[in-house]
């Protein structure tokens, strides 16, 4: 049988390919994209595999995206010694995280886990914790390949980003209005979002020097206010409450220990969240209820003065400055010792 | 492992290479089925022994089954086979559903039992490789083909891993006699592979996974009712999806034997091109279509027991079918509603047949084993597009029950369909997302109808080389651009 798919054809594509790319790569570095990793569940899970290593040389990070902005994974390691294991997600609540590190009778480490209120008390946010504990579960052989594969290519080319340059983002970028009530697509500027390899997230300097990209990101928070669901209360939040308390139990019990921090947050989404869910209702009564200690960033005056450019993340050197608070107050207030001292 | 993963390029690269090494013919052959079961494996290690005991068990008894005299040591032997190959099936794939509906029916009856509820994993691709195997024993049985010389060559034939997990479901007499004779593909079967492995990841990459699966996700996954614009988009974006991750799958496998040297049956010949049912099931997963009637409808008789017979093989057929593709009532519901579908145009056609005293088409048998083209445009154009879109239409509706995990779930979305309530909830999809839907599918409908009697490679011939290489390289460039995690194909579970 005859056909055309010939050499020439096979050539001819290999070259249109090859001109698309090199130019769309060059493209964006120049408009200031450097090269990040996607934030799935291949990330998750790899080092979700790693929170087995002894308590005195890792420390495991769950919570929302601002644990993964206001940890600085390097400060963390160089003053601890230790290992910083983050398994935040963005926009999800941490409690199925912990549930599974409750249950998994091999984790006895230390656990710190981030409270963003309205995430923490939540019944959603789950798609993402789910997404990637599924993943976790059932990587197959193959998978683990593949990501061993795809971690070159990603350290290299900026535009492997499936948040901003797949091609469904690239399509959302036509901002088609959509009819009233629909959840819309949340625009993030790409400066704000890129994820290290360890899982940390860096708004880029072009982010921070750009007041109009804050606005953007404010803008996002501003359609989330929109949200009709009161936060929860009665006996939903007992609930979670009796829920958290028997996974930090089961922790403990194994020689672990967890520790909740409150990062910080400013402006109206502060103001949103302590008229909400008041202090003493949510994060008073968590720590109470659980026996657990607790680093609520407005006692602390050098964290209370660190300002989030969009109310609810800190930039990189904030999260210098945070992440060296954070373990000075552990050292010396909640009995926590490392290795590096 | 699956063909759209950094794994499966670096895999087949170092397939391609290893094939066309100056070896021995042996030599190739022990290296493709060392592969083939490294393909398994590289999804779950364990069930390598699974796929191993049904190929060896399955090809000594096939050969008694040829060789042995005696009729009811023959019987027993096809017995045997059968019990093994479906017995396991039946394990894996409906022990939960079937220790589930055992219990709802304990329980109807006052007994009360609750069992714990058994935690199986399904083997990939168990249901095609059994009834590959199947095919191979009820064969020698019937002794319609010569038995598989080699073990060798047998374990080939059911571990091939380009059709091994989803098809198509070969038959010997198509792929033993490659296996006998030294190939490698020729530089034409080698480009024809490549583009056709492109294109069935397109279809499979970008049109299932990046343009059509949120939607189907978002709207089969709502707990409500809503409007009827986003109930239609999910489902017209599930049969698209359904479509393209499918006929996808089997492209991508038909290039990627091609680039081999091999040579694989078509899976599917634009269904949604279909003027009626008994068309549609001659276009879509037409192996399995093939193995249902010659090894299911035939031997209930097909149309040879009267009329009456003839609706009743129709419906076992598809109901069966339907099973075939999950443990669940839906999957039946969605099998028995291309059953009545079946009925009510073979009734029709019997009835025009009566009224103008011709002889009847034959009976709507819904397979043809070979990739034949489709029947003869019927009347005008534009009336038989209408008809087509038509059986498009009540094709959705079947996809309805095959996707909703519960028939709650599928009555509430068709309701949804058909206004029949008020959305419970605000809309849900975003506006771009129909956009995208509506584009693809009624894109997919028009390259459907016009691709409705030829095939991609022969269309290709037409074109000029430029033309192919334009088209190539927008395959290629928007394959790379959807990125995201790779969903694993639909029909890997089943």
């Amino acid at each position: 049988m005859h056909t055309q798919v010939s050499s020439k054809a096979a050539i001819l594509a290999v070259i249109i390919v090859l001109t698309f790319f090199v130019s769309w790569e060059l493209y964006l570095r120049h408009n200031g994209i450097a090269a990040d990793y996607d934030d799935g569940p291949e990330l998750w899970a790899h080092n979700r595999a790693m929170v087995y290593e002894p308590a005195n040389k890792a420390t495991v990070f769950i919570g929302s995206s601002r644990i993964k902005y206001d940890l600085d994974i390097p400060t963390w390691e160089s003053l601890t010694g230790t290992h910083a294991i983050q398994l935040a997600m963005v926009g999800s609540t941490p409690r199925p995280v912990l549930s599974n590190l409750a249950n998994d009778t091999s984790f006895k480490g230390k656990l710190i886990c981030d409270v963003v209120e309205v995430l923490f008390f939540s019944r959603r946010g789950t798609e993402r914790p789910s997404a990637g504990l599924n993943y976790y579960a059932k990587q197959t052989p193959a998978q683990k390949v593949s990501f061993i594969l795809d971690k070159p290519l990603e350290s290299s080319l900026a535009f492997l980003n499936d948040d901003h340059f797949a091609l469904n983002s690239l399509l959302e970028e036509f901002h088609v209005q959509n009819r009233r009530g629909v959840y819309p697509f949340l625009d993030f500027p790409p400066g704000f979002t890129p994820n290290m390899f360890n899982r940390q997230n860096k708004m880029s300097a072009d982010f921070i020097a750009d007041t109009n990209q804050h606005n953007q990101v404010k803008a996002v928070w501003g359609l989330l206010k929109g949200d009709p669901t009161p936060p929860m209360s009665g006996k939903p939040l007992d609930s979670v409450m009796q829920s958290v308390k028997n996974d930090v139990a089961k922790i403990r019990a194994r020689g672990g220990d967890v520790i909740f921090v409150r990062p910080p947050s400013s402006g109206f989404f502060l103001m949103a969240e302590h008229h909400l869910y008041p202090r003493k209702a949510y994060w008073d009564r968590l720590l109470a209820e659980t026996g657990c200690k607790g680093i609520y960033y407005e006692d602390y005056p050098e964290q209370a003065k660190l300002d989030c450019p969009e109310f609810s993340h800190l930039t990189p050197t904030g999260a210098i400055a945070y992440t060296n608070s954070i373990v000075s107050i552990l050292e010396k207030e909640k009995g926590w010792s490392f290795s590096a001292h | 492992m699956v063909f759209n993963s950094y794994t499966f390029v670096v895999f087949f690269v170092i397939m391609l290479a290893l094939h066309n090494l100056p070896i021995s013919w042996k030599a190739k052959k022990v290296n493709l089925l060392l592969a083939s079961y490294i393909f398994y494996a590289a999804w779950n290690p364990p069930f390598i022994l699974l796929l191993w005991l049904s190929t060896v068990v399955d090809y000594f008894v096939g050969r008694a089954l040829y060789t042995q005299p005696n009729k009811h040591k023959r019987h027993l032997l096809l017995v045997i086979s059968l019990i093994g190959n479906l017995g396991m099936l039946c394990f894996f794939k409906y022990g939960g559903f079937i220790l589930e509906n055992f219990v709802h029916l304990t329980n109807l009856l006052g007994v009360d039992f609750h069992p714990a509820k058994p935690n199986i994993i399904l083997p990939a691709g168990i249901s095609f490789y059994t009834f590959t195997t199947l095919c191979y024993t009820i064969d020698m049985y019937k002794k319609k083909s010569e038995p598989v010389k080699s073990l060798l060559d047998f374990s080939l034939f059911v571990t091939f891993f380009p059709h091994l997990v989803a098809g198509p479901i070969v038959r010997p007499p198509q792929l033993v006699p490659q296996f006998e004779t030294p190939r490698k593909a020729t530089k034409q079967q080698l480009f024809d592979g490549l583009f056709l492995l492109s294109l069935g990841l397109f279809m499979k990459v970008v049109c299932a996974d990046t343009l059509l699966s949120g939607a189907s996700d978002t709207v089969f996954g709502s707990g409500g009712l809503m409007g009827p614009l986003d109930a239609w988009t999910g489902v017209l974006a599930f049969s698209g999806q359904i479509f393209f991750d499918f006929a996808g799958y089997s492209t991508s496998a038909i290039g990627v034997a091609m680039c081999l040297g091999f040579i694989l049956p078509q899976n599917f010949l634009y269904p949604y091109a279909a003027i009626g049912f008994s068309d549609f099931w001659r276009r879509w997963h037409i192996t399995l279509s093939a193995w249902l009637r010659d090894y299911l409808y035939i031997p209930l008789g097909g149309n040879r027991s009267g009329k009456f017979r003839t609706y009743i093989n129709i419906m076992i057929t598809m109901l069966i079918g339907g099973l075939w593709h999950g443990a669940n009532w839906t999957f039946v519901a969605w099998g028995g509603l291309h059953g009545v579908y079946l009925w009510v145009e073979k009734a029709i056609r019997d009835s025009r047949s009566k009224a103008s005293n011709a002889p009847a088409d034959g009976t709507p048998a819904p397979v043809i084993a070979t990739a034949s083209f489709g029947p003869p445009l019927v009347g005008k154009q534009s009336a038989s597009f209408i008809y087509a879109l038509l059986t498009f239409l009540l094709i959705c509706i079947t996809w309805v029950f095959f996707r909703s995990p519960t028939f709650t779930g599928a009555w509430r979305l068709l309701h949804s369909m058909f206004g029949q309530a008020p959305p419970s909830g605000p809309p849900l999809l975003e506006t771009i997302v129909i956009i995208k839907v509506m584009v693809v599918i009624g894109l997919m409908l028009i390259f459907h109808w016009v691709m409705r009697n030829t095939t991609v490679l022969k269309r290709t011939a037409k074109m000029p080389w430029w033309q192919v290489g334009i088209v190539w390289s927008v395959m290629l460039i928007l394959i790379i651009l959807s990125q995201g995690t790779s969903k694993a194909f639909i029909y890997f579970q089943f």
